[in-house]
């Protein structure tokens, strides 16, 4: 009798053909970004290898704000302001400490997070607008803050600044494992499909399981035991760490930065390319960041106005808002589409 | 137990529950009355969403005042809503599953209780359909499945029957008559349809615009003359 009755309480697993299981995702992401990656080495040199590991670093920071908005509707005017902050503090890191590469990764990424959850914080209460303001005032601070200070390039005292020639100025070294403009852009890409993996992991488990629940309704959240204040916190320190991880990536890539490249602009940049690539699905922020790092630079090469690529860009925001799958979206239903012909067709 | 207090809500001018006084203490209790009598208003009071200006709640003898909502859960209040809220984008299983991370006391624990409220409100070979492909019966057997994970002390449906067929209804009737013995529950039940309470419900109050109209045996309240008037009358 009771033999009978646990196995009609065991669950019937029933997987449809060509159904996109976890671990078949997981085997998409690395295999994705490794062809794409392996090709782009292959092929390209300096300035080409240069931009696209920048753009790898657009992917992280993609990857914070669409967690943030597909997963909980809260929108991020910050996340480039992150970037800056991570790089900052992996740059002063490097400069007293001289760590390993991955720490000093690993210190730009949580040092972002405590710094975005700090300001952030008191703003998680509060809804919509409310939180894109605070965060926009954020990525205010930090320009003001990082034009008077510059980032540290190895000098005496916490600033880590030198005299006015630059003569005395230390580049962040790269790890020695990744010292060339190869290695290192391959590295970068490593790191990139970690990351990816990391938040894809949170989607797939408890966290993800409690960012539905919220984004569907706070109430019912919190009549199914979801702390929500608690959750919303944990996705946005994950979306920060993303940030300063790329901050810290960025540091590497050029040894040393310069305080003129984060405008509370490029944040709100960074938002509407994470609206364009699509916030469900992970390749959407990962065509986002290419896109939006290289759309700028080949309006420029067609001798467009900037301001008419503003103009662009508020133009795909528009078509964006009204198809909110963006262009990631859309390839992942197609291939999704052609996966379950392909495993239909291996079946019959 | 729910022991209800002198209980009084403040919204602006509107009063949705006046100098409320009851206790539940039938395993299954039904509350009644026409829309915008306080109902909701009373489980949101009781579930923590709404501060009372006046009075108290307690379950099982423990004051649920200045509990956070999610700690009168881990107190063994469980709810469901009159607007249907199972998520789209989860699974059946990842639903109940979503509260189960929260409260149940193991991860075997959680295994073993989903899988005894799937089977309990028969959908287990639904498990892994999306929550966008059950239609409205499975969506309410999935919300009421989540409020059996975890030893639920005390079960508050709103209105779990809302836009059922008879045959449905006939299978929920079934379902909700089972769950105090076999979960150790007791449950409070708001629904429109009489036939329904008289059924299940043992106890039954009944609010007209916050103000308690009759408290009792259902049969009787049903019966009562004011009741027909104020409410049934209107139906
Ligand atoms: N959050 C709120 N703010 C203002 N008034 C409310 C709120 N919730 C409910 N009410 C009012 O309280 C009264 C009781 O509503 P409710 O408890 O939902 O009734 P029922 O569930 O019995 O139909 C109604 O008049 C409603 O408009
Ligand atoms: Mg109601």
């Amino acid at each position: 009798m009771t033999e009978l009755g646990k196995t009609e309480a065991l669950p019937i697993v029933r997987r449809r053909a060509g159904e996109i299981t976890p671990t078949l995702r997981y085997v998409a992401i690395v295999s994705v970004i490794a062809v794409i990656s392996g090709f782009i080495a292959l092929v390209a040199g300096g300035y080409w290898l240069s931009n696209f590991t920048q753009a790898y670093c657009f992917v992280l920071a993609l990857t914070g704000c669409a967690l943030l908005y597909g997963q909980l509707g809260l929108v991020s005017l910050c996340q480039w302001a992150l970037v800056g902050v991570g790089a900052w503090i992996s740059l002063r890191f490097y400069h007293f400490v001289h760590p390993p590469f991955f720490v000093t990764i690993l210190v730009g990424g949580v040092g972002a997070s405590a710094i975005g959850m700090i300001w952030g914080l008191p703003a998680l209460r509060m809804r919509g607008l409310y939180l894109a303001l605070v965060t926009l005032m954020l990525a205010g601070a930090f320009q003001t803050l990082i034009t008077v200070t510059s980032f540290p390039v190895g000098g005496p005292g916490f600033l880590g600044q030198v005299g006015a020639s630059g003569n005395d100025r230390v580049p962040m070294a790269r790890p020695i494992y990744a010292s060339s403009d190869t290695a290192y852009f391959l590295f970068v890409a490593f790191v990139t499909i970690l990351c990816i993996i990391l938040v894809e992991a949170h989607r797939r488990s408890k966290p993800g399981r409690a960012w539905a629940l919220i984004r569907k309704n706070e109430q019912m959240a919190q009549a199914s035991g979801v702390r929500v204040v608690f959750y919303k916190a944990w996705a946005f320190a994950l979306s920060g760490f993303l940030a300063g991880v790329a901050g810290a990536l960025l540091a590497g890539l050029f040894g040393q930065l310069d305080a003129g490249n984060f405008a509370p602009t490029d944040s709100i940049v960074i938002f509407i390319g994470t609206l364009l690539g699509g916030v469900d699905v992970w390749l959407g922020a990962f065509l986002g960041g290419i896109l939006t790092r290289f759309i700028p630079a080949l309006l420029i090469d067609f001798n467009v106005n900037a301001y008419v690529g503003l103009v662009f860009f508020g133009a795909a925001l528009m078509l964006a808002l009204r198809d909110p799958v963006g262009i990631g979206g859309l390839l992942t239903a197609l291939a999704e589409r052609l996966y379950a012909k392909f495993q239909a067709r291996r079946g019959s | 137990m729910i022991k209800i207090e002198s209980l009084t809500v403040q919204f602006g001018g509107v009063r949705p529950l006046d100098a409320l006084e009851g206790e539940f203490t039938a395993p299954i209790c039904g509350l009644i009355g026409p829309n915008g009598a306080g109902k909701t208003t009373l489980l949101n009071v009781l579930s923590g969403f709404v501060t009372p200006v006046k009075g108290s709640v307690a379950l099982n003898d423990i004051a649920l005042r200045g509990l956070s909502p999610t700690r009168r859960v881990a107190a063994g209040l469980r709810r469901t809503f009159q607007q249907e809220l199972v998520v789209d984008e989860l699974t059946a299983r990842e639903n109940i599953q979503a509260i189960a991370d929260h409260i149940s006391a193991s991860r075997q624990d959680a295994r073993d209780e989903i899988a005894r409220a799937l089977g309990f409100v028969e959908l287990t070979g639904r498990a892994d359909v999306l929550g966008r492909q059950l239609n409205l019966y499975e969506r309410r057997m999935i919300e009421i499945a989540k409020t059996l994970i975890g030893r639920p002390k005390a079960i508050l449906l709103d209105e779990p029957g809302a836009g059922l067929n008879e045959s449905e209804t006939d299978r929920l009737r079934r379902l909700l008559m089972q769950i105090p013995e076999r979960f150790g529950a007791q449950l409070v039940l708001i629904d429109h349809d009489a036939d329904l309470i008289a059924s299940v419900c043992i106890e039954t109050m009944v609010l007209d615009f916050g103000k308690l109209l009759a408290f009792g045996p259902t049969r009787s309240v049903l019966d009562d003359p004011v009741v027909r008037r104020a409410y049934l009358g209107t139906m």
